[in-house]
């Protein structure tokens, strides 16, 4: 039922055309987390896609760390992001970021481990290493871009020397899980 | 564990004098006993609901069908799946049944038992050179019922005369006295659905605790049967390295590692719908929250790197204790298969394996 201390809410998602299931599910929410994600829901402007997003890591990292929806939004993580005055879409996309990591904390540091390793690894121009989507396979992709032979023939040997490394190793190693 | 006693029983009236219908009838205790005729009895309100209402009836489709787990993306173990019941008595927060048979969710034992057995036994007379592995425990628990049902009477000496058949009777329950003075001849697997003692406590309400599955495990191990168990779903919760090693060796220090058909593990998997299900159930809030992401067939596992050392992490425990023990991945990628076992067996090379280690 839509009380009238919902009205606020009720607002916001009419005018920002939200379907009736994700307002459903925001006011089944505790008054408090219901208004914790109105400020920010207004703050950044959420459309309906951004907002089920942002509700969904929330609610997995309160569930997670056993606290509430509120709580996760006050958190350092989250307020460190909204106090560096970025532009909205920035900042909306550090936001994401920002709860991505705490929703997905091994994901997160075994991504950022393998970015670090790459780094390392001084990549020759016009090469590019990447990985599965959330890190869900085991296989590398490396790109090599040449615009002449000569130059295909020079990136060629520097990524078979760079191959050699042991970090192409210790790559794969963290890639299946650190085995 | 208590022994399930539905709120009611409804039978269908032209199967009022099988023998299934007679044994439940004599062995439900306080519970009404209603018939329905043609069609079905009322639609039970919520899922929930259904599981405390036994429905007998005959049941008019095929018994028998391939494992539904097994797709062309992934290693399958080409396992054969036979539903003499739907649905199942307990409720655990991440059963795919509340997916699978949201629409049907009546708790239904079928009569016609004999029709089942009728169509395995045309496949396994049919292929004399293979050695087939097939289930009761899809659709429903296989021997949470048996106390109800007896049916169990009826399914282990069928299988005891076949020497081309292993019936696996897969449980989280320890409903093993029917089976106690049957003769299995070597055809049959009792196996348990396996997890931490949090887990279980926490996620699996109505079943039996993990004591309680392995004290059942000694006593059809004693009687002569083989048992297998199934760590699935592991939970890649944030306790995982420390509980599920130390539930395995709790396992293997309480089973005869000779008596051990297989062992299998599968992570936590959980479509879409069924994840929105769960959460509007408020069931399995926590199990949601780790760390899972969408995988080749849409489900979402922890991701790849992460079960691939859960995973690791238990092969290497059990080879520790039991290395002849047959051991295989549920509903995995080949290149998980590859990270963990350090091979890719085929659907048919992986059945025949399981299958020939399988008998005494």
């Amino acid at each position: 039922m839509i009380q009238s201390t919902d009205s606020p809410v009720v607002a916001y998602a009419r005018e920002r055309r939200f379907s009736p299931a994700t307002l459903e599910r925001w006011l089944r929410l505790a008054v408090e987390d219901r208004e914790a994600l109105l400020q920010l829901a207004v703050r950044l402007r959420l459309g309906e896609n951004h907002f089920r997003d942002v509700l969904d890591l929330t609610e997995d990292i309160a569930a997670h760390q056993e606290t509430t929806l509120h709580a996760v939004l006050a958190s350092e993580a989250v307020t460190a992001v909204l106090g560096r005055g970025l532009g909205r879409n920035e900042m909306l996309k550090q936001l994401k970021d920002a709860l991505r990591r705490e929703r997905y904390p091994q994901l997160a540091a075994t991504e950022a481990a393998l970015a670090d390793l790459v780094k390392e690894l001084r990549l020759p121009p016009g090469v590019r290493v990447t990985f599965p989507e959330n890190l869900e396979g085991d296989t590398v992709t490396v790109t090599l871009q040449a615009a002449s032979p000569d130059e295909l023939r020079a990136r060629t040997r520097a990524l078979a020397a760079l191959i050699e490394q042991s970090r192409i190793d210790e790559l794969f190693r963290l890639l299946g899980g650190g085995w | 564990m208590n022994r399930f006693a539905p709120d009611e029983v409804w039978i269908e009236r032209s199967e009022w004098d099988t023998a299934v219908a007679a044994t439940v009838r004599a062995r439900v205790g306080a519970a009404p006993v209603r018939v329905f005729d043609d069609g079905r009895p009322p639609e039970p309100p919520t899922f929930a609901d259904g599981k405390r209402r036994l429905i007998v009836q005959r049941h008019s489709g095929s018994f028998l069908r391939s494992c539904p787990a097994g797709t062309g993306k992934l290693v399958c173990c080409n396992y054969l799946v036979v539903n003499f019941a739907s649905n199942c008595p307990f409720d655990c927060s991440y059963c795919f049944l509340q997916e699978y048979l949201a629409n049907n969710p009546a708790l239904k034992v079928f009569t016609n038992v004999g029709d089942g057995l009728a169509e395995i036994d045309a496949v396994v007379r049919a292929h004399p050179e293979r050695t087939f592995r097939i289930g009761t425990g899809e659709l429903a628990d296989s021997l949470a019922l048996d106390p109800l049902t007896a049916l169990s009477r009826q399914l282990v000496p069928f299988a005891a005369a076949r020497p081309n058949l292993v019936l696996e009777l897969k449980t989280k329950s320890d409903c093993v006295d029917e089976l106690l003075g049957l003769e299995a001849n070597g055809r049959v697997v009792v196996s348990w659905s396996m997890n931490t003692p949090a887990i279980i406590q926490r996620h699996e309400p109505g079943t039996a605790s993990f004591s309680e599955r392995l004290a059942a495990a000694d006593r059809v191990q004693r009687a002569g049967y083989r048992v297998g168990f199934h760590f699935d779903p592991l939970v890649a919760g944030d306790d995982w390295e420390r509980e599920y090693p130390a539930a395995a060796e709790r396992l293997l220090a309480r089973v005869d590692a000779a008596a051990l058909a297989w062992i299998s593990f599968g992570s936590l998997r959980l479509s879409p719908r069924l994840a929105a299900i769960m959460r509007a159930r408020g069931t399995g809030r926590d199990l949601l929250a780790t760390e899972l992401v969408a995988g080749a067939d849409g489900k979402a596992r922890a991701w790849h790197g992460l079960r691939s050392r859960m995973y690791r992490t238990m092969v290497e425990k059990i080879r520790a204790r039991a290395p002849g023990v047959p051991i295989y991945l549920c509903m995995e990628p080949g290149s998980v298969w590859e990270r963990v076992m350090s091979e890719v067996p085929s659907d048919r090379m992986l059945g025949m394996r399981l299958a020939a280690g399988a008998g005494w």
